[in-house]
């Protein structure tokens, strides 16, 4: 009778554990895209591996003396100037014929008349960007010609800044000089690679018009100047007016009408100065956006509006080549005048390409996309001046070919290092079938298309122009389809895995719930339908979930927690006053609700300066100034006494708890840890005088370091204890309190300062939250059996109050609100393992290590506790189940929303690492005390 | 939920039972408060041009000292135990009740996570003090400082006559009223009524009225219980 429960309840925690772990593996398969950035780089010399010709073959004579340093490709075009209008609608740019005729339509004019006048080198092209379709993620797709993802594996996690090869990187490693004003994302992603600089801020999303005044300022000056190659000019105010007013209002299109203006302007300084000789003789101009905008001024999502941006692209040189009926994308309406108006196509995938390809670049590693034939045209009117023998639309298609052929095995090249040294590559079956597109290709160029060029004898001119074509049209297959099988990889959800995921979860909460219920009617407990304190548990936990399905309440997740924290304190209040019982208890419990939410405020503050979802309003302002002298010397008092606070907790514990042997000892240990944390804090602060103490011991790693092997070693004989006294010792308290000590003792000292303070609120709270467990029936059933009942409020409180304390000690659902700070408490070096440790002890110590342990804590004197203590893990566990069931929920509702990548997504690995952490805490709890 | 019934040790019991009032009075105190709280809008609007949304401590300052007087003085006539206690002196004590009241709101909607700040000060203030005539005047006027109604009444829900009702179920529903009033808050509509305090007084007023309706609907139903036991 006592052995049998014993086995089955070590079992169904860690069945659960196996059970979440399946159904978050499956659900992150689908919804997490990865691609791992591979650290390789082109260079210049790489090409001469690949079968294409090299940019000076020896026919060509012609060329070779030119002092441009050759590359991959001939370089087409010398300088770039390239505008980036964040959040450029099609129908901005395009003419209205296209589009049903809408007021914001039609205002850039000055692009339209350039692209639709006779005579002119310039066009405009519909371009595709690819979700995610926000800023960051763009200018990171734009430049490495790749598809960025959520989890691109080898990302520095913290600084954006682009380690991938890139466009950019290629620019600078060969000699070109590049200019950037505007947007600071860009400083951000490229720390380093600008020759010149003038960033401004992207963040108040209110302001419309400081980064575009300033992107003016520098531009017009700029463009005069011969001290750069690559001009990138990033303007802001649609994407901010958009946001604001959205599309149809007039600040946007205000901001269009000043566009038009400064594009005229920029227009009429290159065609001034597109002489021979002059500055800017073979220049391109790309006006483009990173992606489009809905008419709400959302954007983030794969909605067509989102994705659907634009491209304009001219040449400072007249003259321009057509290009072949086959390779044109251009699709044409009439305007009302009856003129012919053509915009073409283009995906930004093949921005990073085609530029480089332009510019005569290596092109980047990891680029997948391909030489775009209509831009490419439009800069290679260089190509056939001195060749006028040839028709241009040929000589264009030779050079193209062979462009082609580079791009290809640039792709190839990058396919085939991915697929081997990715941690998820692609399968076999797509390797396969890629490699035999590609092959064909090649077969084809080695064969036949290579000698055309080689030995240009002027014949056959029909059939040469015919094999160039079906050359060009094989290499273009073959790009489309790395290009297809890279989007299914990287950029499309799996939704049936996410489902599948989902619906385990579900059935494991489901199950859960009944391993509750069950354990319910064992004789132990009194089987009694839906009390009252279980409906409003059930209520508080949904209204939890719930709010989960909105962006707004996950920013805010932590007023949220302490909000229901407040409530739940407040009804126990009632009870207690109309049970005339523990009414102090309820009062400081609410006082220190107030004192964590206070706390959650100045987090919160801290997360509003980095979010950008978050408009920071000091809600939270003192009186004080902060370099008040009471002040700074209350901060340094304030937390040693708090740990002198905890020492004498822990003694009272020993002696209340009657603790006896090995316990005693960990808990002492424990007490000596908090000395040392209490030493090293006060040597670290100045006005003490313990300054030479650091000194003396040797540094201020010894005493961290003590206190990890102090805890080290309490664990040790905690396990130890636990194998060998199994079953013996009953005293439960004593264990529990051996326990937590020793695991909090660490997490105090990486929570820095304010964790003595938080742990002695959660220790003060936690102790109410024991004293007022099942006030509401004290009174109520008096005699029978009245304790054995599990009282889900109480755990439901400490659930919360663990949340609350995940927020209140300054943590953040973001990869920014990491501290990364904590993990070198202690050491200077680092180690990846053991710094991840310390950070995982660091972020959950207080919301899951310390909350599980000391679950048992709460259990009232007396009663039927082994079996009350495994209910009561089973309702801690369903409970941030059912948070983590709706976290997926929602990130599966929303994942085409705006924020998928910058909320719902770090909000989800937040929530199923804590889950994985609280179900294997669960086990070992599990194992340990029952 | 306001469990402010941190009171006085127990004075007197005096449980006078005088179900006098009756609904139709009940609806015609009600109709009274309800028009002075409207008067209270009118004169910020007409007189101030203010409203919850453009200048909230101003017109919370407004509606709880236009409808403080009057239920103050309306309650008064319902105290209990009028031979022991004027009239004057329930008015008087209904005054500390306010603003004992308001403390006890503050606090709470502190812990529920009220802003703390100094430009959040004078609002929260002004709010508390119109909670604080909708859930603690009346109870003040009619109870006093007794313990024993206070208790009975709000903690264990067992009111007791027409007058008990009229107190202790608006004064629940306005609390309750302005918890869900909380809930748009966080929400990022960017509307200014979802600054602190202005939809949880929308709550609140909402949550009253809904239950004055449903005291008057009790009271409805009591009466006619009761007719049938009578016949």
């Amino acid at each position: 009778m006592e052995t049998h429960p014993k086995r089955i309840n070590r079992w169904i925690p860690l069945a659960f554990l196996l059970i979440h772990s399946v159904a978050i593996l499956i659900f992150t398969r689908g919804f997490l895209l990865t691609r791992t950035e591979l650290p390789f780089h082109s260079t210049c010399s790489d090409a001469s591996l690949s079968p294409c010709l090299s940019p000076n073959p020896p026919i060509h004579h012609s060329y070779s003396n030119q002092n441009q340093p050759k590359c991959w490709t001939k370089p087409v075009v010398d300088r770039v100037v390239i505008i980036v209008l964040d959040a450029l609608r099609i129908d901005f740019l395009a003419p209205s014929a296209f589009f049903p005729a809408k007021p914001w339509m039609d205002k850039l004019t000055v692009l339209q008349n350039l692209a639709f006048g006779n005579e002119s080198s310039a066009k405009i092209f519909k371009a595709f960007a690819d979700p995610p379709t926000t800023s960051l993620q763009r200018l990171k797709g734009l430049t490495t010609g790749g598809l960025p993802t959520f989890v691109d594996v080898g990302n520095s996690f913290g600084a954006p800044a682009i380690v991938e090869d890139n466009f950019i990187n290629q620019l600078v490693l060969n000699g070109k000089r590049l200019v950037m004003m505007g947007d600071d994302t860009w400083t951000q992603l490229f720390p380093n690679q600008f020759h010149k600089s003038y960033p401004f801020p992207s963040f108040n999303v209110k302001d419309l018009d400081t980064v575009d005044n300033g992107c003016i300022e520098h531009l017009f000056p700029t463009l005069y100047k011969d001290d750069w190659d690559v001009l990138i000019a990033h303007f802001l105010g649609v994407d901010h007016a958009g946001h604001i007013f959205g599309v149809d209002s007039m600040p946007m299109i205000n901001k269009l009408e000043q566009y038009n203006t400064v594009l005229e302007r920029v227009v009429d300084i290159l065609e001034s100065q597109a002489g021979p000789g002059g500055v800017h003789e073979n220049t391109m101009l790309i006006v483009m956006g990173d992606h489009g905008q809905t008419l709400n001024g959302d954007h983030g999502g794969g909605t067509a509006e989102e994705v659907e941006t634009t491209m304009f692209a001219m040449s400072t040189k007249k003259h321009t080549t057509s290009v072949p009926p086959e390779f044109d994308t251009s699709s044409c309406k009439q305007d009302p005048d009856g003129k012919q108006m053509c915009i073409s196509s283009i995906e930004q995938l093949d921005f990073a390409a085609t530029l480089s390809a332009l510019l005569g670049i290596s092109f980047p590693f990891g680029s997948i996309g391909h030489v775009n034939p209509e831009l490419y045209a439009l800069g290679s009117s260089s190509l056939n001046l001195d060749n006028t023998k040839q028709p241009a639309v040929k000589e264009w298609m030779k050079s193209y070919v062979n462009v082609l052929c580079v791009n290809a095995w640039q792709v190839k090249r990058y396919i085939d290092v991915y697929s081997n040294s990715s941690v998820v590559g692609f399968s076999s079956d797509d390797m396969s079938r890629i490699s035999n597109l590609y092959s064909a290709a090649e077969h084809n160029w080695s064969n036949s298309v290579k000698h055309i060029l080689m030995y240009n004898d002027g014949n056959e001119d029909s059939t040469n122009t015919s094999a160039l074509k079906a050359q060009i049209a094989a290499y273009l297959k073959f790009f489309s389809s790395v290009a297809e099988l890279a989007r299914s990889k990287w950029t499309e959800f799996n939704l049936s895995l996410m489902i599948t995921g989902f619906g385990i979860l579900v059935i494991s909460l489901i199950l859960q719930s009944l391993a509750i219920v069950h354990g319910d009617n064992k004789p132990y407990g009194v089987s009694s339908g839906l009390s009252t304190g279980a409906a409003f548990t059930l209520f508080i936990v949904l209204i939890r979930a719930c709010s989960f399905l909105s962006n707004s309440y996950i920013l805010e997740e932590g007023k949220v927690a302490n909000f229901l924290l407040a409530t739940t304190g407040l009804i126990k209040l009632r009870y207690s006053v109309m049970r005339k019982t523990m009414r102090k208890e309820a009062f400081v419990f609410l006082a220190m609700v107030s004192v964590l939410r206070v706390s959650i405020d100045i987090g919160l503050t801290k997360q509003a300066a980095t979010s950008q979802f978050m408009s920071s309003s000091p809600t939270w302002m003192l009186g004080l100034a902060p370099d008040h002298p009471a002040l700074t010397y209350a901060i340094e008092i304030a937390p040693i006494l708090s740990v002198a606070a905890l020492i004498c907790v822990l003694y009272v514990a020993i002696a209340r708890t009657h603790s006896e042997g090995i316990w005693k000892y960990v808990t002492v240990g424990s007490m000596l840890s908090y000395f040392l944390i209490a030493l090293l804090w006060a040597s670290e602060s100045k006005i003490f005088g313990f300054d030479g103490l650091l000194q003396v011991i040797g540094g201020r790693n010894i005493i961290p370091q003590t206190v990890y092997v102090i805890g080290l070693v309490q664990l040790f004989l905690l396990a130890s204890a636990h194998m060998f006294c199994s079953g013996k010792d009953k005293n439960w308290g004593s264990r529990t309190v051996a326990l937590v000590s020793a695991c909090s003792s660490p997490v105090i000292l990486l929570s820095g300062k304010q964790g003595s303070m938080l742990a002695l609120a959660y220790l003060l709270a936690g102790y109410c939250i024991m004293r007022l467990e099942g006030v509401e029936r004290r009174t109520k059933s008096d005699g029978q059996n009245k304790f054995s009942k599990l009282d889900s409020v109480c755990v439901v409180q400490w659930s919360l109050l663990s949340v609350c304390m995940f927020f209140a000690s300054g943590h953040w659902c973001a990869f920014d609100g990491l501290r990364y700070g904590a993990a070198f408490v202690g050491f200077d070096e680092f180690v990846l393992i053991r710094q991840a440790i310390l950070l995982t002890i660091e972020t959950f110590g207080f919301s899951i290590i310390l909350s599980v342990f000391g679950l048992p804590l709460l259990i009232p004197s007396h009663g039927e506790k082994r079996h009350q203590l495994f209910q009561m893990y089973m309702l801690y566990g369903v409970i941030s189940a059912t948070t983590v069931t709706a976290t997926i929920l929602c990130v599966t509702i929303h994942r085409r929303h705006l924020m998928v990548w910058g909320l719902f997504a770090p909000k989800f690995v937040f929530d199923v690492v804590g889950l994985i952490l609280t179900d294997v805490l669960i086990c070992l709890a599990s194992a340990f005390y029952l | 939920m306001n469990e402010a019934k941190k009171k006085k040790t127990e004075t007197y019991v005096v449980v006078s039972r005088d179900g006098s009032m009756s609904a139709l009075g009940a609806f015609f105190v009600y109709l009274i408060s309800g028009l002075f709280l409207g008067v209270g809008f009118w004169v910020a609007r007409n007189k101030f041009a203010v409203d919850l949304v453009s200048d909230p401590s101003l017109t919370l300052f407004l509606l709880w000292s236009i409808e403080f007087p009057v239920v103050a003085i309306v309650y008064s006539f319902l105290r209990k135990a009028p031979e022991k206690c004027s009239w004057s002196k329930a008015v008087g004590r209904s005054i500390l009740g306010l603003i004992s009241g308001a403390f006890m709101n503050a606090l709470g909607a502190i812990a529920l996570g009220a802003p703390v700040g100094m430009q959040y000060l004078p609002k929260t203030i002004h709010w508390s003090f119109l909670m604080s005539v909708f859930t603690f005047l009346p109870a003040t006027a009619v109870f006093g400082a007794s313990w024993t109604d206070w208790h009975r009444a709000f903690a264990s829900m067992k009111p007791i006559g027409n007058i008990e009702y009229m107190i202790v179920i608006p004064a629940y529903g306005a609390t309750v009223g302005g918890w869900f009033g909380a809930w748009p808050m966080p929400l990022d509509w960017e509307r200014p009524w979802q600054e602190w305090p202005i939809c949880v007084c929308y709550g609140a007023i909402g949550g009253c009225i809904v239950g004055q309706i449903l005291s008057l609907s009790l009271m409805f139903l009591f009466r006619k219980h009761k007719n049938l036991k009578v016949a």
